[in-house]
Order: C-alpha cells, then sequence, then structure tokens
C-alpha cells in the first residue's frame, strides 16, 4: 500500500517527467533546450506579481502570472534576435538574468511586505517543494501533459518538417513561425507547472535530460518521442519513490539526480550509440583490419614461389604490415586455434590448406578493391567501405568478371 | 508568365545582397544561376520563396505571389541548412515533400509512401529508404534532397548548389533528373557552381553579381564578355571557362 | 591628439564616479565611527569605554526579528528608537539583507539580533557590524546547557518560545544598553525589572492555560520545527514537516511518516505557521483524511515572526497568549 501522499506526488511527478519528456525532445533537437532554462528564471517576476495582485491564497494567480512572463522572455528572446545583432544565446542569457533578477527583487519587496510575506513560498519556486504536492495540483499537471501529448500527436509530422527543415516547410506553406511558438508555448506549460514541483533552476533538466538520454536509444523520432516521455515518467517515480523512503530526501534535487543517472547510463551503455558500444565497436574493427592484413602478408610471402608453401616468421609479417610482432600474436593464436595455421618448433607459422584459401580470398578482395578504385576514382566516395572484406558484395557481377580479368592479366588474380 | 521578378532588393542590415533584380521567364526551361561566391545566389531563390524579406520589388509566380502558388513549388536546399543527425530515415524525409497535399494533422498514408518510394528509386536510392540521414554520403544525402523535391510533384523547382561537393555517380543522377524534368515541360532554376558544365547542362543563364549582369540563352549569353562582368579578374575561372565554351562550339 | 582627448573626456564621468562612491563610503564609515567614538575615548583604546553613545536621543537603534525589537524596546523605552528589519510574516531563516537594510545597519548605534544561526543568511554582514559597533545575539547569553541541542555545536534557536527562558536574555540586553548608554542605566534596569515580572506572569499563565489539554491529546504538529523548547517548558510532543530551518525542503517520507502518526494517536488538528507556506500541511490534511482520519487546521500559529505592529498580536506578550488559545482551543 502505497502512502497517499507518496501517490500523489507519484503521479504529478510521473505525469510531470512524461510531458517534460514529450515537449523537451522538439526543443532538444532544436537547439533551444536552454530555452527551458531561461523560461523557469522568466518566470519568477510573474509569480511575485501575481501574488501581489491577486493575494496569497491563489496558485492559479501565481501560475498563470508565471506563464505569461515567461512567455513575454520568449517574445523579447525572438525580438532581439530578430530586431538586433545579438545572436540566440546571448538574447537568452540576457532574458534568462535580466527577468530572474527582476523577480528576485520582486520577491525581496514581497517579503518584506507586513502582510504574509513569506507564506507566498517565493523561495520554493526557485527550488521546488514536491513533497507538498495537493491534489489539486494534479488537476494542473494532468490538464498539461494532457495538452502536450494531444499537441505531439496531432501535430506529429508537422512538429516535425518545421524542427528538421524549417525552410522547406516555409516554402511548402506550413505557418513555420506559429508551429515554433505553440511549441514553445508548450515548453512555458510545462516550465509553469514543473516549478512548483522542482522549481526554477532545476526545471531545465526536466526538459532536457528525459530527451538528451533518448537521443542514444534510436535513430527515429516516433520512438525517440515514446522513450523520452518514459524516462520522463521513470525520472518523476523514481526520483519520488527514493524521496519517500530516504529521510531529509528533497524530492525535486533527487528527480533530476535520478535522471541524469538514466543520461549517463544511455550515453555508456545504450547499444550503437553509447560510448562502450562504439569503443567495442572500433576495437572490434580494428582486429579484423589487423587479421586481414596478416592474412594478404601470408599471401603475399608464399606468392612468388607458389606452389610452394615455405613457413613464415612473425618478424617477417610484422616488416609487411604495420603491425609489432606483439599485436600480430594473437591474431596469429586465433588462427592457429581455428586450424587455419600450425606452429612450428622453430617459432614459424605454415598455413594449413584451409589457411591458404583464407589468405588468398582475403588478397583477392582487397585486389579486386584496389583496382576498382585505380578504375574508377570518382565512384570513391560512393562504394568503397572498409569493412566490406570483398568486392562482391558490393558490386555487381559485371564489374566483378571485368576487375577479374584484368587481374588474372596481370597474373594477380590469386 | 512563369516567373516574373521586378526590382528586387534584399539587405542585410543596409548592406545590399540583391540590388534591383529585373528578371523574367516566359518559357519552361533549365536555368542556370551563376556568380562568384558571395553574389546573392542563395539569397535571390530564397527572396523568390520569400524566405528572406524583400527590401524592395516584387515576385510572382505564373502570375499570383508565391504564398497563393506554394503547391507548384518544389525546392531543393543546400545540404548544410539541416542537421543530418536528426532521427529521420531517408524515407521519412521523402515523405516530407508530400505534406503540403495531405493538410493538417493528416499523417502520410500507403499512397503517399508508395510514391515516396518511387521518388527514392529515381535517384537511386531505394535500398537506403531505412537508413538515418546522418549514415550517407554527401551525394547521398544530396540525392535524399532531390526525391523529396520530385516528390513534391511541382512544376517549378528550385535548387540550391544540388551538384557542390558530391561524387560523379550523384552528378550524373542529377543532370539525367534535369533532363527528365525539362521534358516533362518543368522549370528548373538551379544555383550552379561549376562554370565548366553551365553550357552543358542549361539552355538558360543567369549571371549574378550582386546586380544582375546578364540573362538570357546559353549560347548568346554566356559569353566571355559577361563572364568577365560577374567574376571580374578570376583568371583561372574564365580560362576554363572559355576552354569549355570553345569546346562546346567545336562539338556543335 | 582628439583621441586621447576623448578617451579622457568619456572615461572623466566614470572616474568622477568612483571618486564619488569611495567620498561617500568613507563619510559613511566616519558618521558610524564617530558616534561609537565616546567623550573622552582614544583612538585605538580598547576598553568598554570605547563603546559609549554621544549622539542625539533617541538612540537608532537595530534589531531583526520582531522578538527581538520588542524586547528592546521595552527595555530601552522612550530613549531609544528601534528599527525592527523583518517584518510580519517574514522568515529569518531565508531572510537576506538589503542595501535598505544595511544602511539601516550601519545607521545603527547598536543592533540586536536573536542568533543561534536564526538570521542564516545574515550571519557574515552581523559579524562584520560587530567590529564597529556594540551587536548582541541575545540568545546566545542564554548558558548553553539549557539551550537544546541539534547537532554537533549547533543548538535550536527558537528561544522565544520559552517563556522563562526567553526571559534570561532581558539581562543582556539591560547590562549592554547600561554599558553603552550610561547616563539612562537606571532607567534601563527599572525597565527590565518591571518586563522581567511581566514575563514571569505570562510564564505562568501559559503553563496553567496548557495544562488543560488532556495528557493524550498533548501533540503540536507544525509546519517546521520551531516548537521544541514551547514543548519542553510547557509539556508538549512536538512533531514538525521540515526541520529546525526553513531552508531545507520538505522530505515526502516526513509527510508519510507524520501522516501515520497523526492518524495513529488521532490527533485532532494541525497548525500552520503565519511565515511559512501552508502547502505541506495542506498536505498532511489530505493525506489523513485518504486514510479516512479528520484533521483540522487549528490555526495560524506565529512562529518566526509576530503579528502586525499595532495588534495585541504585534508585541511578544500579545503573540504568546494568542499562540497559546489557539493551541488549547484546538486541541483540548
Amino acid at each position: 500500500m502505497i502512502d497517499y501522499n507518496t501517490a500523489v506526488v507519484l503521479a504529478g511527478t510521473s505525469m510531470l517527467g512524461a510531458g517534460a519528456g514529450l515537449i523537451g525532445t522538439f526543443a532538444v533537437l532544436r537547439g533551444r533546450a536552454l530555452l527551458g532554462d531561461a523560461l523557469g528564471h522568466a518566470a519568477l517576476p510573474g509569480v511575485c506579481l501575481g501574488f501581489l495582485l491577486l493575494g496569497r491564497r491563489s496558485l492559479a494567480a501565481m501560475l498563470v502570472g508565471a506563464w505569461l512572463s515567461g512567455v513575454l522572455g520568449i517574445l523579447v528572446v525572438a525580438g532581439l534576435r530578430r530586431a538586433t545583432r545579438i545572436k540566440e544565446d546571448a538574447a537568452i542569457g540576457i532574458v534568462l538574468s535580466v527577468f530572474f533578477g527582476a523577480g528576485l527583487a520582486l520577491s525581496r519587496y514581497i517579503q518584506t511586505q507586513a502582510t504574509q510575506g513569506s507564506k507566498a513560498g517565493l523561495d520554493s519556486y526557485i527550488f521546488g517543494k514536491a513533497a507538498g504536492m495537493l491534489q489539486g495540483d494534479l488537476l494542473w499537471i494532468s490538464a498539461a501533459a494532457l495538452a502536450a501529448l494531444l499537441a505531439v500527436v496531432a501535430l506529429f509530422k508537422e512538429f516535425r518538417l518545421v524542427t528538421f527543415d524549417g525552410g522547406f516547410a516555409r516554402v511548402q506553406g506550413w505557418p513555420a513561425a506559429s508551429l515554433d511558438l505553440l511549441l514553445m508555448g508548450l515548453v512555458s506549460l510545462i516550465v509553469v507547472i514543473g516549478l512548483p514541483a522542482v522549481g526554477a533552476v532545476l526545471v531545465a533538466a526536466l526538459l532536457i535530460l528525459p530527451a538528451a538520454a533518448a537521443r542514444f536509444w534510436t535513430e527515429r523520432l516516433g520512438m525517440m518521442l515514446v522513450v523520452a516521455g518514459s524516462f520522463g515518467l521513470v525520472m518523476g517515480a523514481a526520483g519520488t519513490a527514493i524521496s519517500a523512503h530516504v529521510s531529509r530526501a528533497p524530492t525535486g534535487p533527487i528527480i533530476v539526480l535520478v535522471g541524469t543517472c538514466l543520461f549517463g547510463a544511455s550515453a555508456l551503455f545504450a547499444p550503437r550509440r553509447g560510448a562502450v558500444a562504439r569503443w567495442i565497436d572500433h576495437v572490434r574493427f580494428r582486429r579484423r583490419l589487423r587479421g586481414q592484413a596478416m592474412w594478404r602478408a601470408v599471401y603475399e610471402l608464399i606468392e612468388p614461389r607458389f606452389p610452394a608453401i615455405r613457413p613464415i616468421a612473425i618478424d617477417e609479417l610484422a616488416h609487411r604490415t604495420s603491425y609489432t610482432p606483439a599485436q600480430l600474436r594473437r591474431v596469429l593464436r586465433q588462427a592457429e586455434m581455428n586450424d587455419l595455421l600450425i606452429r612450428r618448433p622453430d617459432g614459424r607459422y605454415l598455413p594449413t590448406a584451409a589457411g591458404l584459401a583464407q589468405a588468398a580470398r582475403v588478397t583477392r578482395g582487397y585486389r579486386l578493391w584496389e583496382r576498382f578504385l585505380t578504375e574508377q576514382p570518382e565512384l570513391t566516395s560512393t562504394f568503397a567501405r572498409l569493412d566490406v572484406e570483398s568486392a562482391d558484395s558490393a558490386l555487381s557481377h559485371e564489374i566483378v568478371a571485368e576487375l577479374e580479368a584484368a587481374l588474372r592479366a596481370e597474373g594477380r588474380l590469386p | 508568365m512563369i516567373l516574373d521578378v521586378h526590382n528586387v532588393t534584399v539587405a542585410y542590415h543596409r548592406k545590399p545582397v540583391l540590388w534591383d533584380i529585373d528578371l523574367t521567364l516566359q518559357r519552361p526551361s533549365l536555368v542556370g544561376i551563376v556568380g562568384p561566391n558571395g553574389a546573392g545566389k542563395s539569397t535571390l531563390i530564397k527572396a523568390i520563396l520569400g524566405l528572406v524579406p524583400l527590401a524592395s520589388g516584387r515576385v510572382t509566380l505564373f502570375g499570383q505571389s508565391c504564398q497563393k502558388q506554394r503547391r507548384l513549388i518544389g525546392y531543393v536546399p543546400q545540404r548544410e541548412s539541416v542537421d543530418w543527425d536528426f532521427p529521420v530515415s531517408v524515407l521519412d524525409v521523402v515523405l516530407m515533400g508530400t505534406y503540403g497535399g495531405l493538410g493538417w494533422f493528416r499523417r502520410p498514408r500507403r499512397a503517399q509512401r508508395d510514391w515516396a518510394l518511387e521518388c527514392l528509386r529515381r535517384v537511386g536510392l531505394a535500398d537506403l529508404a531505412g537508413r538515418q540521414i546522418g549514415q550517407l554520403s554527401g551525394g547521398q544525402q544530396q540525392r535524399t534532397f532531390l526525391a523529396r523535391a520530385i516528390a513534391q510533384r511541382a512544376e517549378i523547382y528550385f535548387m540550391d548548389e544540388p551538384m557542390a561537393g558530391v561524387d560523379a555517380a550523384t552528378e550524373r543522377v542529377v543532370f539525367e533528373l534535369l533532363g527528365e524534368l525539362r521534358e516533362q515541360g518543368k522549370t528548373v532554376l538551379v544555383v550552379h557552381h561549376d562554370l565548366r558544365t553551365v553550357a552543358e547542362y542549361f539552355e538558360q543563364v543567369v549571371m549574378l553579381n550582386m546586380r544582375l549582369v546578364a540573362a538570357g540563352p546559353t549560347c548568346t549569353t554566356f559569353t566571355h564578355d559577361n563572364l568577365a562582368k560577374t567574376y571580374g579578374g578570376r583568371l583561372g575561372i574564365l580560362d576554363d571557362a572559355a576552354e569549355a565554351l570553345a569546346a562546346r562550339e567545336r562539338s556543335v | 591628439m582628439s583621441q586621447k582627448h576623448g578617451y579622457w573626456r568619456q572615461n572623466y564621468g566614470l572616474v568622477a564616479l568612483l571618486a564619488c562612491a569611495a567620498g561617500c563610503g568613507a563619510t559613511a564609515n566616519g558618521a558610524a565611527k564617530s558616534h561609537s567614538r565616546g567623550v573622552g575615548a582614544v583612538a585605538g583604546e580598547t576598553s568598554t569605554a570605547k563603546h559609549q553613545y554621544s549622539g542625539d536621543y533617541p538612540m537608532p537603534v537595530a534589531a531583526t526579528t520582531g522578538m527581538v525589537a520588542d524586547l528592546v524596546a521595552r527595555v530601552a523605552g522612550r530613549h531609544a528608537a528601534v528599527t525592527q528589519l523583518m517584518g510580519a510574516g517574514v522568515d529569518p531563516h531565508l531572510y537576506k539583507a538589503s542595501t535598505g537594510d544595511m544602511a539601516k545597519l550601519n545607521r545603527a548605534a547598536a543592533i540586536f539580533y536573536s542568533g543561534l544561526h536564526l538570521e542564516g543568511k545574515m550571519g557574515d554582514s552581523l559579524a562584520r557590524l560587530a567590529r564597529k559597533k556594540p551587536t548582541v545575539a541575545v540568545a546566545e547569553s542564554i548558558n548553553r546547557g539549557k539551550l537544546l541541542e541539534v547537532g554537533s555545536d549547533r543548538y535550536d534557536p527558537h528561544v522565544w518560545f520559552d517563556v522563562a527562558l526567553w526571559s534570561e536574555t532581558l539581562s543582556v540586553v539591560e547590562k549592554t544598553l547600561a554599558e553603552f548608554d550610561p547616563v539612562h542605566a537606571d532607567d534601563y534596569h527599572a525597565a527590565a525589572a518591571k518586563y522581567r515580572d511581566e514575563l514571569a506572569e505570562l510564564d505562568e499563565h501559559c503553563r496553567r492555560e496548557l495544562a488543560t489539554i488532556p495528557a493524550e491529546r498533548r501533540v503540536l504538529v507544525t509546519a517546521h520545527d520551531a516548537f521544541h523548547y514551547f514543548g519542553r517548558a510547557y509539556d508538549l510532543e512536538v512533531k514538525a514537516i521540515q526541520g529546525v530551518s526553513t531552508q531545507s525542503e520538505a522530505g515526502l517520507k516526513e509527510i508519510n511518516d507524520l501522516v501515520s502518526f497523526i492518524a495513529r494517536r488521532g490527533i485532532k488538528a494541525v497548525f500552520v505557521e503565519s511565515s511559512v507556506s501552508e502547502r505541506n500541511v495542506l498536505a498532511l490534511v489530505e493525506g489523513c483524511r485518504a486514510r479516512g482520519h479528520q484533521v483540522a487546521v487549528g490555526g495560524e500559529l506565529f512562529s518566526d515572526a509576530m503579528g502586525k505592529p499595532g495588534t495585541p498580536e504585534g508585541t511578544y506578550l500579545g503573540m504568546v497568549r494568542h499562540n497559546v488559545s489557539l493551541i488549547v482551543k484546538a486541541l483540548k
């Protein structure tokens, strides 16, 4: 049985995380991730003004104020970019600091007011106060998350187009600027709803971390949205669960820490795009190259006196290839285990029949490529792939036959 | 009247990029736009399409403004204009060409997919349809953009340096495509970077260097004099271009 | 030639500005120094004679919280004008001094604050000011053995809720004022004695009233952990959502544990505070309701700040009475 309060916070942070993951995906792909950060900071004066104008009990007033002031901030960024020479990152920085500074000044003023100054809990808008989530808050959060979901589902192709190639979108007749504004509006909605939960400083993390982590797992936008939404949900849920069981653990920061772990794990361990996978791939690739070089060297050493087969010393192989004997030893051992080479008592190697066939195959493939690229240099970038052993798989039969004929004429076809 | 560019000036913070351009196109043709770097060739295309604001002047396409005629326009932007790390596949990008006919909220269906695959086949990329675009070579990326433009089923195509930095195979594909489009009676305006092939590819040429130096049929307009006026004292290029002209004349 | 002139002309304004700023700073410092240098004091002397007031009356005195201001005002009477930095409803744990506040502190001849890290974010400023003028942390004058420890060498600063303990801070205020302004020392001693009696009476009142709550209902649940001294002095069990300082965010586990506790013990009411956001307490109420236990919000207690000046709750005596009557009514 989950405690009621935990359940409320769990539902709230999960929905918030999911919504943030969805919308954050587009923000991150657009390179606008920091706009979420700017928004969080720009919302502060709105919160203060909402409090001043409409009184302490109105959470709605403060959230609407936050949203309006956040949107104003975005418009100022856009205006600065369009009307002056200031670039986007500087414009964001300016808005972020000016608005946040104004917000701090206002909050300080409110603090000193004789009536109910600190009751607004304005400091909690900077750092968040997820543990005290009320049932009423859930209403706002689910509305925002639902809006995000509906928008993304309904306008998936429009958002994708505008984010990928805005110029093309405009030529095709789409209102790219309005769609952009809609996306930013959704970002600000998520930011504002997220303020009471994780605070202005951390809300950017909610938008960025799930999307950035999701990027490592897929090459398709649709899947990335699903993964980002799920990561966001897990972030919120796990963060809440941990905070519910550990004393004095502030929910907001723990959520962000969970997100950071998700991101770190993705960056390292995601298949194909993760750092570990790429490193393994790289190691394998280099080993392959080494093997190919070795077999080619074997063949070339034997070729002059073929069909007589002579034993080969490691040093000869090292001399022919660019590898040291130490580096070759592993490949040679592998070949030994596969019965492609026999190691003689004097330390030299003798290829078996199978080994000879292997050497011939590798050399043939290499020479076909070499020949092809010499004859058709303009097709180099289209066809040449280092990891394809044989030209057969990439080139058509006729071309291969031609190349073979040419090589045979030179006496170089294995 | 296909295209009418009247008195167009485009400026970036008071510095003119295009100055008083007057251009008309009466018949469907293949048009090459040439000029030195920074001459405003890309900007001309963007100005016609409404992607950059005009400081002055007016553009009409088939008698109407560009916004009204967007269904008839096909666009191939420069390769650098997108982030190729974006999580979309080649087919996804080509499908974007069909969005114009779909309207809001609708997703591409079977018919659009088949058409997109057909366009990919036309440019020789059919077996790369599922590949993420960042994994393609430069030429393949360019061909993806071309396929997208074809998918738009336009009447007039605007291409921004489609053959820059691509391999010979891609260049051949583009050339064949241009020929096909010409046969279908379409108009294609291409910003081209290689003077040596202008005479071979294009029947009309627009020579630009912030102002319109010359425009008209290639055989009469692409002369040594006009080249000098467009490029100034860049002798090397002129010699190559002159070579090409001479070679073409010889073959005729 | 003209370029060089232009450079200086441009920067002349900046240089002039800097010169003015430096001058103003020096003047302000000078003024403060002249106030604290007493008649007959020699520069460099470190005896208590150095800190003696020699200006106009009423003396400008600064205090941080309302409780301290009230205390000093009662002792100093008409001889001092007490400026209070933190108004009603202000949370002293989070309060950051603004430039205006620093000006007030600089103008004051003496400064009184609560201490024990209650004014958590003003520590550096107060330490700096202590070198220039009498700056007294009234709560720190209490014998450490009587304080509640909340960590190694850290004490709970909310001493004013134990009226008897708070009464002990009178002596340091009395002594400081008497030494600083020996001219009116007798008045200060008399006022302090009178106030001490009033506080003793208040203490007795509290004891009497709170004793009427039945034993099993003697639990006080508030937003932050400000009432331990209160609980110890008047025999109440004290529980809170946030810790001793509101700087720390409330944890979900604390709320869950409190909900269980409240439901299990059948507590009738919990309390919000005037200077702390009520969200956490409301979350507590919802949590209890979900368990089928109806707990009411017993009212708003004054914890780290007093009420509006001019109202009865704007004085220390009134504030304590208000708290006690609220608690008694809600829990009985």
